[in-house]
């Protein structure tokens, strides 16, 4: 009897055996040194000047907006497939996981990982190419001269996901190419900067315990709303202790308990990556589309350079044209954190609107004249995606996400904040 | 002799064979035959089976049937249809990747489940594994060679799958520099060896099914029952693995990485899903190895 239940004791025992192995490799390894204690100041100024600008990682991003959740593609149907809105909501919706090469200001690689699918983003100088594995399609952009002088500082400006409009949506309206490029994800950076871009004193800035990213020890930097009016309830930056350098950005929305968006790295070598990463020539087979910069004047408050890499996604490049009196690009997507430049990109476009201030500021878009809002808010709405997510409310329809309300009147108009729906509506009903 | 296994308790239990204590110890008997040429025989029988060869030819025959219809049909569009579908026509390499892909989800894990399901079970319901036990071999032994037999198979599936993609698809298309997910370009041989990665990545995906089958073909005289219970498993792990609800489970099935092979055609390699899955797996084949242990050191062998 003894002995038959022995024979069982290994199938017991590698079970738990797992278990404590998982239970140990779960609990955040404290060990090592502690960093050194630094004010919020210091955090903020050793954040300001890091210069770290070789490096090769990979980051996760994973969102919680409450937006329905996509069905995971089978391996025939990527969600780069999926057209329309889908594409908006891919960012916006689940995980995904990109590598990031960079070496010095001018040379950048980024590969957004799909499931048997990879988008590529590739810099060298001034040749910026991007490739989609899906269609095997690949574009190139030549970057006007003085681009190649300016730092790149990580795929920067296009980054968060609002700034993505799928281009199928888009195409309807815009007469400019849109080159197939990737949507990039927002690398840790690319968000700390947009957060950053909106310290004041509305904000509350502390350093929690320090947090372990990518095997890093990190200062965890904290930004909270002084207000209670804002969806957002605070934002934690990780900030390696050693260089400076944002290693993770998670945007916490009230009364949720996981992130409802973080970007962050899992790995991370500061070694200079191989230069061959660097060099991409377009595939046999592909089709190549040559994208044409358009000429663009430098505003105050716009992102360095739009046409760098992180700028030609889509949702921007159409930014230049005169010719487009709405601003399609503006689409509901919970990048409208307050002060964001995005809002006055459009030159020729009627001014947006700013009611309240800081995290609680209300982002209004008149309607397009000559009916036409109207008639984008209506397309919009046609995608199935959209109008699933959109509930009707009085006054037209709410786009509810943790993080972001977007509503869109009936008369066209679209008012976009981090805010509760009621104070949309309020600024709609005063405007 | 001190009864182990309670459950036969009803049956008059005739033990001809020796208990398991012989089990590990039984190698240094006189006249136990050694591990390899217990390997050996069991490989030979494995591969000489009709049944293990017409399961390859029929994984074989996968990439055939891609291709004929790759090359009598309108060129595909692409983006349509399993990925790289659209690429045979230009690259004849891209025929043994769409080919695994294609067999990922169900001809592998069939094979896999048969093979596997089969290994106790089958002797079970001839009636030879008593002979088998007979043989001062042990039981251990006897599992650790039936697990072994189980995964050469696993490793002989999807180089099967692939040679067969690489050899018809250069017969049929042209064979060339090939684009990697990345957009960059390799050589054909450094294709090769990537191919060959793949059908690695996919031998040891299996390990883990093969591990449950071998389990649960400990549990039964009816191989049948066990290879089609090994065969649902993978499905309905393949289908959770899909629901978004229970995406906390999901780094725990063992079919989650099983497309992560497309992580060595990116440039470079991305190493990260294959030693993902490797520990999963192992995870699974100790796990399901040691129930196999338990259940057949303490099993009544009664045919």
């Amino acid at each position: 009897m003894n002995r038959a239940w022995l024979r069982w004791v290994p199938a017991a025992a590698v079970p738990a055996v797992i278990a404590a192995g998982v239970l140990v490799g779960s609990i955040p390894a404290r060990a090592g040194d502690p960093l050194p204690q630094k004010s919020p100041a210091e955090v903020l100024t050793l954040l300001g000047q890091h210069s770290t600008r070789s490096l090769s990682g990979t980051i996760e991003q994973s969102a919680e907006l409450g937006l329905p959740e996509l069905p995971a593609a089978g391996p025939t149907s990527g969600p780069v497939s999926a057209g329309g809105a889908a594409s908006i909501l891919e960012f916006l919706t689940g995980e995904h996981t990109a590598r990031i090469f960079m070496d010095g200001p001018t040379k950048m690689r980024v590969q957004v990982m799909d499931r048997l699918a990879e988008r590529d983003v590739i810099r060298r100088d001034s040749d910026v190419w991007f490739y989609n594995s899906k269609d095997n399609s690949a574009a190139h952009l030549a970057l006007p001269a003085f681009a190649s002088d300016l730092p790149l500082p990580v795929p920067e400006a296009p980054a968060l996901p609002g700034d993505l409009p799928a281009p199928d949506l888009l195409s309807p309206v815009l007469p400019m190419p849109i080159p197939p490029g990737p949507p990039v994800l927002p690398t840790p950076e690319d968000l700390a900067r947009k957060f950053l871009a909106v310290v004041d004193s509305s904000t509350a800035v502390t350093v929690g315990p320090d947090v372990d990213v990518a095997g890093r020890s990190a200062y965890s930097l904290v930004l909270a709303p002084r207000t209670q009016g804002t969806l957002v309830e605070k934002v934690a930056i990780a900030v390696d202790g050693e260089t400076g350098m944002p290693l993770r950005v998670s945007v916490m929305a009230r009364g949720q308990a996981k992130p409802a968006f973080e970007a962050g790295f899992t790995s991370l070598s500061l070694a200079v990556p191989d230069d061959s990463v660097f060099t991409f020539v377009a595939p046999p087979g592909a089709t190549v589309k040559e994208v044409q910069v358009p000429p663009l004047p430098l505003q105050p408050g716009m992102p360095a350079l739009p046409p760098v890499p992180g700028g030609i996604t889509p949702g921007v490049v159409p930014d230049t044209g005169p010719e487009q009196p709405t601003a399609p690009e503006q689409l509901p997507a919970p990048d409208k954190i307050p002060g964001s430049d995005t809002s006055l990109r459009h030159r020729d476009a009627p001014r947006p609107t700013v009611t309240g201030k800081g995290w609680e500021a209300v982002i209004g878009f008149a309607a397009a004249p000559g009916g036409r809002g109207a008639a984008w808010t209506e397309s919009l709405l046609k995608d199935p995606l959209l109008s699933q997510a959109a509930v009707v409310v009085p006054g037209g329809r709410l786009l509810s996400t943790a993080l972001v309300n977007v509503l869109l009147t009936d008369d066209g108009r679209i008012f976009v904040g981090m805010v509760p729906a009621e104070r949309l509506q309020a600024a709609a009903g005063a405007a | 002799m001190p009864n182990s296994a309670s459950e036969a308790g009803s049956f008059p239990v005739t033990r001809s064979v020796p208990d398991a204590s012989s089990g590990s110890d039984a190698k240094s008997g006189p006249g136990a035959p050694s591990s390899l040429s217990l390997l050996a025989s069991e490989l030979k029988t494995l591969f000489r089976r009709r049944r293990t060869a017409a399961m390859l030819v029929a994984l074989a025959a996968i990439p055939v049937l891609i291709a004929v219809a790759v090359r009598f049909s309108s060129s595909v569009p692409p983006g349509k249809g399993p990925a790289f579908l659209d690429r045979i026509s230009q690259n004849g390499l891209f025929l043994a990747v769409t080919a695994m892909l294609v067999s990922v989800p169900l001809f592998l894990p069939l094979t896999i489940g048969v093979v596997a399901g089969d290994t106790i079970a089958g002797e079970a319901s001839l009636g030879t594994l008593r002979y088998l036990l007979v043989a001062p071999a042990g039981r251990v032994r006897l599992l650790l060679v039936k697990y072994a037999g189980a995964l050469a198979f696993c490793l002989a599936a999807p180089v099967t799958v692939a040679l067969a993609g690489a050899a018809i698809g250069a017969s049929l298309f042209p064979v060339g520099p090939v684009t990697l997910l990345s957009g960059d370009v390799v050589q054909p041989p450094e294709a090769a060896l990537r191919l060959v990665l793949i059908a690695a990545y996919l031998a040891v995906s299996l390990a883990g099914l093969s591990a449950i089958g071998l389990f649960l073909s400990t549990l039964t005289v009816v191989p049948v029952g066990a290879m089609a219970a090994t065969v649902v498993l993978s499905v309905v792990s393949q289908v959770l693995d899909q629901l978004p609800q229970l995406e906390w489970l999901h780094p725990w099935l063992f079919t989650h990485y099983w497309f992560g092979f497309a992580d060595v055609l990116r440039q470079p390699v991305l190493w990260d899903s294959f030693a993902s899955n490797a520990v999963l797996q192992a995870g699974y084949v100790a796990a399901f190895g040691a129930l196999a242990y338990g259940r057949f050191v303490t099993k009544d062998v009664l045919s």
